[in-house]
């Protein structure tokens, strides 16, 4: 009785090694909803700071806005929109690409995407070089950079991972099915996350 | 709806036209139509998101 449980157990552990595997939905993969429940996160985040933008621009009322001397560069952070825009449209066609089992494809599209995200994210330290005002200058200047400084923090963060990914696809990891091309999938749609927050973030602080 | 990257990108394009629309009406109108246009169109896809999970409660 004795040996037939231990040669059972021996037999089991043949099978299997180290704790057992973690239950998967077959709904999503667990990298998709990982990315989904940490953007989640990012959207209280930014929810968090849109709400000290809104009370200063609500509650606390201005006569102008922004408050004179003051001026936003909305042309240029206008193209720099339409760059990070771009971007979405491009990481979009490396994941087609690789979908197509089209490996070129997939490293053009990455790095055309990194080389956005990078001018995107110059573009804005140059323009926190010659706007003219600091975060010191009155309430205004604190939620200006703390929400365009949050999202240049998010563009950084993204292109690490597009520097990751694209590293890969030039040593031939990524496949067409999509199990094989999650490292893209899900930098990818953080990338997206990163662009709409741009585009809400653009709108309530540059335009209206 | 499967969520994956071209949902996402399907939702970075509506997001870009609800944008552009806002701009618009913000540069012929003044801020507070603008403003007021943006927030009809957070309030219908809020509305929208909620339907949603709704029906995928409901499909589950």
């Amino acid at each position: 009785m004795e040996s037939a449980t231990v040669s059972l157990g021996h037999g089991h552990a043949e099978e299997h090694h180290g704790p057992p595997e973690a239950n998967q939905s077959s709904r999503i993969d667990r990298q998709v909803l990982g990315i989904l429940l940490f953007i989640v996160s990012e959207v209280m985040l930014f929810g968090a700071f849109f709400a000290s933008y809104f009370f200063l621009r609500v509650v606390v009322n201005p006569a102008t806005w922004p408050p004179a001397p003051y001026e936003f560069p909305v042309a240029i952070a206008g193209v720099n929109t339409a760059i990070l825009v771009s971007s979405s449209f491009t990481i979009h066609y490396a994941l087609e690409a690789i979908r197509r089992g089209n490996r070129n494809g997939l490293k053009l599209g990455l790095v055309l995407t990194w080389m956005l995200g990078a001018t995107f994210l110059f573009i804005q330290i140059n323009e926190y070089v010659h706007i003219g005002f600091s975060a010191r200058d009155l309430a205004f200047g604190s939620i200006f950079y703390c929400l365009t400084g949050l999202h240049g923090a998010h563009v950084f963060v993204g292109l690490m991972l597009l520097t990751f990914a694209t590293i890969r696809a030039f040593r031939g990891h990524f496949g067409p099915e999509p199990e094989k091309h999650l490292g893209v999938e899900v930098p990818g749609i953080y990338w997206h996350f990163v662009d709409i927050m741009w585009i809400i973030v653009f709108v309530t602080v540059y335009i209206l | 709806m499967r969520i994956n990257e071209p949902a996402v990108f399907r939702w970075v394009v509506i997001v870009m036209v609800a944008a552009v629309s806002v701009v618009a009406l913000t540069l012929l109108a003044g801020r507070l139509v603008g403003a007021l246009w943006g927030l009809v169109l957070v309030i219908a896809a809020s509305w929208h998101g909620i339907r949603w999970v709704q029906e995928k409660r409901r499909g589950s």
